[in-house]
């Protein structure tokens, strides 16, 4: 700080304005008014997108399941591994 | 039973969180609502109680969040700060269009301001919202509110180093100022 003084006379001139300010004594009724009612919309909103996701989700769900192939099997995806036939025993003779 | 006996017990917690958030907030509201207008008109907002009423919303918003209740305070400084920030650079953003299409308004002072300062008051105010919003913002925490460095830098999102340099520029700007009107 080169001029002398000057922190002290921007203290005053900082002072000075600020004192000249005045609020709306009404001001935390109105303020908390309105903080309550963009948080309410704000949960609302939250809620409706949720639910929004959420039945979207489904529904896409529900076509997936509703286009597949109900011969494929999902779950055993192995080829089918059929019992064999038992083989072809000549019974002729012996018992 | 368990359950039918858990509902209402959760409701009033939660009822009475958010009692407790409601009367805290008041409390804070009752405190700091002028100094907080004080600082954003300070800062240069010309909307200054829409500025604090935004940062009283935030801070009901994020109230479960905060780190303490003591911490509100910085918080509330801090956003203040930062909305005043985004708000004269918007302004500046419009007067620049404003301009170009040549409907252009200047800078009206308020009543307030025109009665309480003096003429070397009003030349060193004018100097201060001349500066960049970085050095002006530090010199009116530091000046005005006489923060220390670190909660400067804490309201700011900088570094004290970052605070020294911005408080030493401002201040350097502003003596050239003084020098010239001599």
């Amino acid at each position: 700080m080169s001029t002398p003084g000057a922190d002290e006379r921007l203290r005053e001139a900082l002072d000075a304005l600020a004192s000249g300010v005045r609020v709306d004594p009404d001001a935390y009724r109105r303020a908390s008014a309105g903080w309550r009612r963009r948080y309410r919309r704000r949960r609302l909103v939250l809620a409706i997108l949720a639910a929004l996701v959420f039945a979207a989700a489904d529904a896409v769900g529900l076509w997936a399941l509703s286009q597949a192939d109900p011969n494929t099997h999902v779950i055993f995806s192995d080829p089918a591994h059929r019992p064999e036939a038992p083989a072809q025993v000549d019974r002729i003779g012996q018992p | 039973m368990t359950e039918t006996g858990t509902r209402p017990r959760g409701a009033a917690a939660r009822t009475g969180t958010d009692s407790d958030r409601e009367a805290a907030i008041a409390e804070l509201f009752e405190i700091h609502h002028l100094p907080l207008v004080r600082l954003a008109v300070l800062l240069g907002a010309d909307d200054a109680e829409d500025v604090v009423a935004e940062a009283f919303y935030q801070l009901y918003r994020r109230w479960p969040r905060l780190r303490s209740p003591e911490a509100a305070a910085t918080y509330l400084r801090s956003v203040v700060v930062n909305l005043t920030r985004m708000r004269i650079r918007h302004l500046q953003v419009v007067r620049k269009h404003a301009a170009r299409s040549g409907d252009e308004q200047g800078h009206v002072a308020s009543g307030e301001e025109s009665a309480v300062l003096r003429e070397d008051q009003k030349a060193l105010v004018d100097a201060v919202r001349a500066l960049p919003a970085r050095q002006r913002e530090a010199l009116v925490l530091r000046y005005w509110l006489d923060l220390r460095e670190s909660e400067i830098a804490d309201a700011m999102g900088i570094s004290p180093g970052s605070v020294k340099v911005h408080v030493s520029r401002g201040m350097a700007a502003l003596s050239r100022v003084l020098e010239e009107r001599k």
